[in-house]
This record gives C-alpha cells, structure tokens and sequence, in this order.
C-alpha cells in the first residue's frame, strides 16, 4: 500500500506540470495586468510603470518567468504578490483553514443526511418516503448555490427574527461576531447558514447516486443468492448490500471536489467568508499572477492529494481492490 | 445490416414507453417543452426586451407586467423569456459539445487502450483537477478580450469554456463502457470479420452506450445552465444588453430589497428549467435500466 | 468493516475540527505591537465611545496611501496615516493640521518668488508609537515621495521639483523648489513618514509599516484579520486633545451588496461604503436606523466620440472618422439624449448634471448644455448630415460628408464591465439613439482592457473605438490630467503611446488655454482657461457629458459629528466621530 502511495505521488507530478504550464500561459496571454489602475492613473509616469514592471520581472519572456515561478514553488515558494507585496504563501495559509472549515462543515453535514436518505429511498423505491425525498433532494440540486444564498440572507438574517430581543436568527458576516474569535461555537453558529447553501445540493447528489448504487447492487448475485439462502431482510440489506454500495461513494466525493470549491467561491462572496475563493476572486480581478497561481496550484494539489486519499481509502475498505 | 436497426427501433420505443411510465418524467418533458416554447416566440409578447420605461420601473407584478419591471421599466417577464432563449440554448449547446468531446476522448482511449489510453486518460486526469471555477474564469477573461469579431461578446464564448470543463464526466464513462464492449463477442466477430476500427466503434459499439450517455447529458445540461447563471452573475458570462437568466439576476443584486421580484423570477426559472431536466434523466435512467420493471413487479 | 466506516467518520471529524481551530487562530492573533496596550489605558482624556462599523465591499492591498492601487485603500488609510502637515476641507479648501498655519506669501512662509516654501511644525507633536514628531520627517517623506525607486503609485507630483530641504530646528522645514510649482499645498495633504519606523526609501513597497502604519493619525490598525476586517483603535498620542472620541473603528469587508444592507438594517454596521441601492429606496427600507447622504463626487462620466477613423491601422487624427467626424452627427446623439430621464428615473437621482469636464472643486464651470434633449433636432441634424432614414429604422448614408453612400449609422459604443450604472446607462442610450435612426451595439471590455496601453493595443490608445463611455476625475490640481486628455500633442501614437487625447482632437485654442493654466500661479486666471476649455468641449463636442456621479455613504443615525467631503474618503474626520 505504501509503494502504491509512492507511485501514485510520482504520478500526480507530471499532472500538476501540465496544469502549470497550461494555467501560467492561459493566465499571462488574457490581457491586461496587475498595473492597469496604475496607468489610468494621470500622476503616474510611464517611466515609474516601467522600473515597477523591470523590478517585478514582468518584462522577461514568458518561458523565462514561467521556469523562474515554477523553480521557486518547487522550493515551496509561491512567490510575492503584486498587490499586496506579502509572500503568497503567507496569504494561503491565513486563508486554506477557513475555506477548509466551511467545505469541510458542509461535506460532514452533506453525508450526514444524505446517506440516510439514500438507504432509505433505496429500501422501499418508489413508496411516499422515496418519491418525497427524491422530489425534496430535485429542489436542493435545482437552486442554484448564490440565489439560495441570498434568499438565506433574506429570510434569516432580515425578514425572521428572533420575536423578543429583535435579533436576527443567524448571522451573515464573516466568521465570527466581533470580539468573540475563537470561540468555536460562534464559529458554528455563523457557519449555519452559508454550510446551508453549499450543502444543499450536494445532499440531493449523494443521496440520488446512493439510492441508485443501493438499487444496482441489490440485483448483484451475491445479494440475491444471500436472500435465497434465507438471510434475513435486515441483514441483507444492511450488512451485504449497503457496505457495497457506499463504496463508489468514496471515489465519486474524490471527483466532486473542485465543484465543491466552486461552490465555496460563491457562499464566500455572499456570506464574507474569507476564504480562498475570495482570494481567488480578488486576484483575478486585479491581476495579481503570482496569488491567482498560487491559489489555483494549491487547490490542484489539495483535489490531488484528497483523490489519493479516496483511492487509498477505497482499498482500505474494500479488501478485495488490491494495489498492483 | 437493416436488422440491428429494425431492433433499435423497436428498443427505442421500449424505451419511449418506459419512459412515460415515470409520470414526473413526462411532466417534466412538457415544462421543458412550453418553457422552449415560450422562449422561442418570446416576440409575442407585447413589449421588447429592451424598450425602457424609465419612468416606470420597479413595477410590481400586475397585469400590465406579469413579473414587474426592472430599474430601466422594462417588462421582466419579456426579458426572462428572451433570456431563456440563451441560458436553454448555452445549456444545449454546450452539452452536446461536450458530450460529442467525451465520447470521442473516451471511445479512442476504451477501444486502442494502450498508450492512446494513458495520454488520453492522464490528460482527462489532469482536466479533473482543474479548480474547474477558477479556470472558467480565468478562460472566460482569456477568450472574451481576444480580437476575433466573431468571438467578441458572443454567447459562443461561454459555451466553448463550459463545455471545455465538463467533457471529462462522459469521457470517463464512455471509456468504462467501451473497455467492457470490445471484449464482448459481437464485437470480436465484427473484428475477425475484417471491420474496420471506426466502423466498429460507431456501428456496432457507440449504440450501445447511448442510455448511459443521454442519461449524463441531461446531468450535464442541469449542470450547464447553473454555471452559465453563476458565471453571469460574477460578470464573466453573456455580456449586455444580451438578457440570461443569470444576468438578470445578476444585476438584480442591490435590488433585493426594493425590488425582489427581479431576483426571483429568473431564479425561479432556471430551478424549474433544472428540476425539469433532472426529472427528464430520472426518467431516462429508469427507462434504460432493466431493474427497474424487475422492480416494479 | 463497520468499524472502518465508523473510524473513516472519527477521523473525518478530528480533521475537520482541526482545520476549524487553525483556521481561527491567525484571526485571533492579540493586536500586534505590544505599544497599544498600555498606551491606550494611559491615554488621558476622550475615548470611551464605543466603537463603529464601517463596511468596505473589499480588502484594501495596502494601507500606505501612497502605494494605493485604489480608491478603497484612502478609505482605511485616511483614518490612520493619512493625516499631514495639510488637510483639503469639505469646502475644497486648504487646512493646516500639524503645521502651525499655511506657508503663504503673507506670511512669508512662501517667498516672492515662489520657490521656498517654509513649513512650522505644532509643538509637542508625536507618532503614534510615542515618538516625538519632527521636521526630519518632513524631509524623510520627500526623500522617500522623491525617489523613483520606492514605486509610489500616487501623490509624487512635484517632489522632483524640490531640489533641497533643510531643518534649521526640530519644528521648521525650508523647501527649495527648483521652479514655481502651484500644488505645493497638495503635496503635503496626504500624511508622512515617520523615518524611524519605515525602512530605506528605495524598499518603500515592501515596509511593514505598509500594513500597520505609524502615523500621525487619529487610529492606529491593532487587528488585520485578512479578507475579513481591519481594526482600528484610537491613537493615544493624538495631536488633537480629547479626541478620537471612538475607541475603535472596525472595518469589514463585505463584498454582497445584499449583506452590507442587511447589516446595517440589523445595526451590526454603522457606515456604508457606496450602497447600491438608491436614496429614496434606502432612507425608506432603514427608516430610523440609517440615512443614505449624497455628496458631490470627482466622477464624471462622459460619452467619447473617435474624431478619427478607427480600425484603420492609423491612431493618429489624419483621416476623420467616416460617421463621427461630421459634427452635425455628433450634436444629433448629444440631442438624442434624455439627460433629464437619465438622470433621474434611470438612476434616481443618484447624479448630478454635468456639461463639462469642470464640473466641481476651484475650477467648477457652471456652462449650460448646447444641445439639450430634442429628438426632433437630432432628427433635423441627421437629415441635413445626410442620413436618411432606412428601412429597418437605422438611417443609411447618402450624400453624407464622409462617409460612402449606403453606410448604415451604425456605431460601437465601448464602456467596461461589472458596473451596474455604467451598464444602465448604456442601455438607456441605446435606445435614445435608435429612437432617433442611430444603432448603438454595446461592446464592453474588462476594466484592464478600457485602460490598457498603447503597446496593449487598448482600443482607446490605438483609436479602434467609435463612442466610448466611462467615468473620469480628477483632484484639486488639474493640470496634469487635462493637459494629457486635451492638449494637440497629446494625441497617442506609435511615436508618442502615452497620450491621453483620445478624441484625437486638435484645438490651438484648447492648446494655449492649457499653456496658461499650467504656468499661472493666480487661482482665476488659472479657472477662466480652464472654463474656456470647457466650453470649446461644448462647442466642438469631442466628448459629451452626461452626469457627475455623487458620493453615497450609509450613516447609522445615532452616529454624529462626521463631515462628508467630496475630497475626503469615508473615514475623513473620523476623530470627530461620537455616538449620539
């Protein structure tokens, strides 16, 4: 298990150099750059732009700074931002905890409930219980994340509140109330509401794909010859065919990662979690290469890494995968 | 050769048949439907997506205008119904795209295997790793400033970069299928035969996949239309006076107050159009999965 | 396997609960400088009113003013360095603050030949960190705003015209200008450096003072929680006695617009940044909580108009444009417009009319519109121009000045992205113009392009534009600005990239009146040329202007004492600040 680790590391390194390559050149050749307001900018002369471009390197070829960034992050330093003149590595690291938290929360709180519903839906298909969680699970995967964020806000935050101290119910702003940082629990509570609208889609995704796996292996032989052999119900269902249809499971979160982390940048904008979707965001407006790199590679590298991780899980659970 | 095709059909009505047993399925097949309707004679309305009424904006819903006006008065219900036209078609478009994508990069590499399936498998890899929102954006602002006249402002933009990022899903499940197909013995026969490799793969393979495909493609266009909204309502999809589902709801932000309804009607659009078209691939799944009449009895 | 899963969860949850812990900790961090504590409790006399909210909609990259890559970095720094040896008040005038009074030529602080200029420093003054407050620093600032190394962005006009400084004692600085230089109040509005707590000039960008300056200021920044808030508690060593008032100011950033008003309704915020929604809209939805104010802004937005032919290859002013150059075509679109509706139905009356760049400060302009709103006159231009009307409802060329028969009055009219009044205004013009025969096809590029280079191949920098719609402004000393838009050999080129003449117009009049303000040291003198300017705009109409946005800021209304000013950002004065 260990070699097969190794190997799948030394895998992902020509991967993330295609990703490299394709993502410096993609985002040095789209126009404009991190001095565009300055230029606009009367007082500033054309000779200041240049000395700041000739010290920032910025005029070199392209190739030249590509293989300049790439040799520095193999020494794990992703450079200096243009905006704000901080080490990007500085400004990730404040940032990947609270993107990490709130992806983190929503995918807890996403499996908590979807499985259940995917067990059950699958039990009895086609019962009430089935048709109004599939009906429910359709409405959570049909809004999309930044409209059921603002209707949050509408109606948590502006419209209900708390009758007796007119208190909003939950809160909007950022990660904690002012003066209360790290207090976890306030952490949570103004983790409510933005965990509701990344999770809510998600929730309708694993409990429709359980279902249908549960259903799939249902019909398996070995389901079926258990049942022949007169296995209870119960015990079919819940110790053959269930611990077999979670399985794909395992991998599918793997591959959903980066739509999870797109859903981050939105709930991060509506809800003012400083994350690294809004750094993201941020960057690319502004140009800032090195951060709007930085942040891209390390999501990379944590899908990579989290897919690795799933793999090794995979095997874990299911005795019967064996690493060649 | 005719009677494979004889049996297709008839499979296709099995299919057909099934299908409309799943009752929500078929009402999600004449929303979807009335929806493109309306879309495409949006010119009967009595306004015009971009006659302005200054004087008469945020206008409640009334009879004069079913879904209020906006802030320059112009008939909402006229501008989400020309906005339709775009978000259903960037959602069609660029799901066959990159379903067409898909299935090509995952039929070469599940029938060749070998090293075509390892450039072509790494490549996919790699494009699953994309931070997919990050690279829309980044390609969206790439594409829209480049000086191609047909390229500028157009809605092509924003379909090429959607389906640019979402091919990888049916690649992966084309090749699955395929690795399984070519070993099975019609396709052996054909190879003994003398068949050619394409012959093979689009005659005798490729029509055995489509249940699993189309089921996917409508995964794919839920999916589609939701990012095209989000990518508008961060600035970077369909450019003005052009109206999408998302850009009305985009520009309809510091209005939540004032004017609710701006936001909620487009939303409410683009949850129906994607409730439907999940609804639709419920029904198909349904329809091309055997188990389900096994299940039924 | 059970117990697999049930382990796979434990450790999901133990990860999980890790990340939340770590991802509090670099937010909680104590204020940084171990100064703050004790100086704020030995602090004597004001404080102790509470504390205020400020919402920004983004993170400021710095908080030295002089690296400012936007208008959002002024909002937090004018709290904190941004106070000078000068301040402009909300009347546009000029106001000593830790100089003892103005150097003028009365008080012989400025000499008869204008070139030594004298400033007197307040006794007893001290940086916030307790540092006593000198006149080296005056000399410090200019070594620094002097050298073309420290890559400062903005507020360097003129300091390479100071060619020495001496400090004959701790209060007084001498400046020796090498020549007359109007603007040399302004220089010194914007804060100093203090030289003990910086670092070498050349390596301004990367201080660390950048992030947590020492100023001069009412507050001083004890909490930078990145992409979430910035804190500021009250300085101590504040020269003003008694004040601040407040003892912290909180900035938070907040970029959904939906989520600023919101908190403000709940009272979790006290001042407003630019709300999106209008005036009459906020007033009413924050009834009794908050009060939108509007005060006159520096942006001005205009449409554009290319004299010369665009997408040619040629960006100079040789061939005119086939459309545009015909001014009868352009006095047409400018009636074609509804300013009146534009103003206040389109955007509620959240601008003000404007006809001209002159629009406010000492060189404001008051000259009335030459072609106001009147379809019929567009429509009586066009048809003299020689445009008739077409089948489609677009006019089509026909014995026109320039342009071939059977050209269609087509036009591109480029603005820039993600802003919203811009956007409406554009489509509110289109359809003014098709009213009247004229298609405009809305083209918008990002903000890098808009203001791209030359060697970029901006639209604008090489002439491959028609009409181009943005908003432009400029501060209390014009020169700069409108010498670079306005004058003939500004006209961007390959020889010449930088120009900002963008119209590509050539006007020997504009270019003498330009002569004139540029070396006058006699402020009406200086506004006539400049009013002579503004009318040749009107009369040959290069540009036409459609309004002058107003600044809004959302005010709680239990929050008194604060003074909005069309030059200050939205935390000037904010040591006169008090809950109610």
């Amino acid at each position: 298990m260990l070699t097969y680790a190794i190997r799948r590391i030394l895998q992902t390194i020509p991967i993330l150099f295609i990703i490299s390559i394709l993502l410096f050149f993609l985002v040095r050749s789209a126009p404009g750059g991190p001095l565009t307001s300055a230029r606009r900018n009367p007082n500033v002369t054309k000779e200041q732009i240049e000395a700041i471009e000739e010290k920032l390197g910025l005029n070199d070829p392209l190739p030249v700074q590509y293989g300049r960034w790439i040799g520095d992050m193999f020494k794990g330093n992703l450079g200096q931002s243009i905006k704000f003149h901080r080490p990007v590595n500085d400004m990730i690291a404040e940032r990947i905890p609270n993107t990490l938290t709130l992806v983190g929360a929503s995918f807890f709180l996403t499996l908590l409930i979807a499985i259940p519903i995917g067990i059950f839906s699958a039990r009895k298909p086609y019962s009430l219980f089935d048709y109004s969680m599939t009906t429910i699970t359709f409405i959570g995967q049909s809004i999309p994340v930044y409209w059921l964020g603002l209707g949050l806000i509408v109606i948590f935050y502006v419209t209900l509140k708390n009758p007796w101290t007119d208190i909003p119910f939950f809160p909007v702003g950022g990660m904690n109330t002012r003066g209360k940082e790290g207090d976890i629990l306030d952490t949570l509570w103004h983790l409510v509401l933005p965990v509701t609208a990344l999770s809510l889609g998600w929730i309708a995704w694993y409990s429709r794909f359980l279902r249908s796996s549960m259903m799939d292996v249902l019909h398996e032989d070995y389901v079926r010859t258990a049942k022949a052999k007169g296995a209870s119900s119960n015990s079919v269902y819940y110790k053959h065919a269930l611990q077999n249809a979670i399985l794909p499971l395992v991998t599918l979160i793997a591959l959903d990662l980066p739509s999870l982390f797109a859903g981050a940048l939105f709930v991060e904008t509506i809800f003012s979690w400083p994350g690294m979707g809004r750094l993201f965001w941020d960057a690319a407006k502004g140009r800032d290469y090195p951060v709007l790199l930085g942040v891209v590679m390390i999501t990379a590298v944590l899908i990579i890494f989290c897919n690795i991780l799933a793999d090794l899980a995979y095997g874990w659970l299911d005795p019967r995968v064996k690493y060649e | 050769m005719n009677e494979p095709i004889i049996q297709e059909q008839s499979m296709a009505r099995v299919i057909l048949r099934r299908f409309f047993k799943h009752k929500l399925a078929g009402i999600a097949i004449a929303v979807l439907a009335l929806l493109m309707l309306a879309s495409a004679f949006a010119f009967t309305t009595p306004y015009s997506p971009t006659d302005q009424e200054p004087t008469n904006s945020f206008q409640k819903t009334s009879m004069d205008h079913w879904f209020g006006t906006d802030e320059l008065g112009r008939d909402v219900f006229t501008r989400i119904l020309y906005g339709g036209r775009v978000s259903l078609t960037v959602g069609l478009l660029s799901t066959f795209l990159s379903i067409a994508l898909g299935v090509l990069v995952g039929a070469l590499s599940g029938y060749f295997g070998g090293w075509v399936d390892s450039v072509l498998m790494r490549t996919t890899d790699a494009f699953l790793t994309f931070p997919t929102i990050f690279v829309l954006i980044i390609l969206g602002a790439f594409l829209r400033e480049q000086q191609v006249p047909w390229l500028k402002n157009s809605v092509l933009i924003v379909i090429i970069i959607i389906a640019a990022l979402s091919w990888m899903w049916p690649a992966r499940l084309v090749r699955g299928l395929f690795i399984v197909l070519r070993e099975r013995e019609f396709v052996t026969a054909c190879r003994a035969l003398g068949g050619s490799s394409s012959r093979i793969i689009i005659q005798h393979i490729l029509p055995n996949c489509i249940g699993p495909i189309v089921v996917s493609g409508t995964l794919q266009m839920a999916s589609a239309i939701i990012t095209e909204s989000g990518l508008s309502y961060l600035g970077f999809g369909v450019q003005p006076p052009t109206p999408t589902w998302g850009s009305i709801l985009a520009t309809a932000q510091n209005q939540v107050f004032r004017a609710p309804w701006i936001a909620f009607y487009p939303g409410l659009m683009i949850f129906i159009t994607v409730m439907a078209i999940n609804y639709i691939g419920d029904g198909l799944r349904d329809a091309f999965d055997p188990y389900v009449i096994h299940a039924e009895k | 396997m059970k117990l697999k899963f049930l382990t796979l969860f434990v450790i999901l949850g133990l990860v999980l609960s890790a990340c939340g812990g770590g991802g509090n900790a670099p937010a909680t961090e104590p204020p940084a400088s171990g100064e703050n504590a004790p100086a704020t409790e030995a602090a004597s006399g004001g404080g102790g009113g509470g504390a205020v909210t400020l919402i920004i909609p983004e993170e400021p990259t710095t908080l030295n003013y002089f690296m400012a890559d936007a208008a959002i970095v002024r909002q937090v720094a004018e709290a904190t360095m941004m106070t000078g040896l000068a301040t402009i008040n909300e009347k546009g005038e000029y106001a000593a603050v830790l100089a003892q009074e103005l150097p003028t030529l009365d008080n012989s602080g400025l000499s008869a030949d204008y070139k030594t200029v004298t400033w007197k420093l307040r006794e007893g003054l001290k940086w916030s960190d307790g540092e006593a407050l000198t006149s080296d620093d005056i000399k410090f600032t200019v070594e620094v705003l002097s050298n073309p190394d420290a890559g400062a962005l903005v507020g360097t006009s003129g300091f390479d015209l100071i060619a020495s400084v001496e400090t004959p004692d701790d209060l007084t600085a001498v400046l020796t200008y090498s020549e007359p230089y109007p603007g040399y109040l302004d220089q010194f509005a914007y804060g100093l450096f203090p030289r003990h707590a910086t670092g070498e000039p050349a390596d301004m960008a990367n201080w660390e003072w950048n992030r947590n300056p020492v100023g001069a200021g009412p507050f001083v920044v004890s909490d930078w929680a990145s992409g979430e808030s910035i804190t500021l508690t009250r300085n101590p060593n504040y020269y003003e006695e008694g004040k601040p008032y407040l003892d912290s100011l909180v900035f938070a950033i907040v970029p959904e617009p939906a989520a600023q008003t919101a908190m403000m309704l709940n009272g979790e915020a006290q001042f407003q940044l630019w709300p999106g929604e209008f005036k009459a809209d906020y007033d009413e939805l924050l009834k009794g909580k908050a009060t939108q104010h509007l005060i006159p802004g520096i942006w001005n937005m205009a449409i554009d108009f290319n004299l010369s032919a665009p997408f040619d290859g040629d960006p100079t002013a040789a061939t005119p444009h086939p459309i545009l150059g015909d001014i009868r075509v352009r006095q047409a679109i400018a009636s074609a417009i509804n300013y009146q509706s534009l103003q206040q139905d389109v955007l509620k009356g959240s601008v003000s009319d404007s006809t001209n760049p002159f629009a406010y400060g000492w060189y404001q302009c008051d000259l009335p519109r030459k072609f106001g709103f009147d379809t019929d006159k567009a429509n009586q231009l066009l048809d003299e121009a020689g445009w008739v009307m077409g089948d489609d409802g677009i006019r089509v060329a026909k014995d026109a000045m320039y342009a071939e028969d059977g050209t269609r009055l087509s036009l591109e009219l480029q603005g820039y992205t993600a802003f919203d009044p811009l956007q409406l205004t554009e489509e509110f013009i289109v359809e003014n113009l098709k009213a009247v025969g004229v298609e405009a096809r809305i083209q918008n590029y990002d903000f890098s392009i808009i203001f791209g280079t030359f060697e970029d191949n901006s639209p604008r920098a090489v002439g491959d534009y028609d009409m181009l719609i943005f908003d432009r402004g400029f501060t209390t000393e014009p020169q700069g600005y409108n010498f670079d838009a306005y004058h003939s050999t500004r006209i961007p080129t390959a020889e010449n990239p930088t120009g900002g003449n963008y119209f590509r117009w050539e006007n020997t009049d504009v270019d003498a009146a330009l002569d004139v303000a540029g070396s006058s040291f006699d402020t009406q003198t200086r506004k006539d040329a400049y009013c002579t300017i503004g009318q040749a705009v009107i009369d040959d109409m290069p540009q036409v202007y459609l309004y002058l946005f107003q600044d809004n800021y959302g005010v709680a209304d239990n929050l008194e004492g604060y003074i909005l000013s069309t030059w200050g950002s939205m935390s000037w004065g904010a040591q006169n600040w008090k809950y109610k």
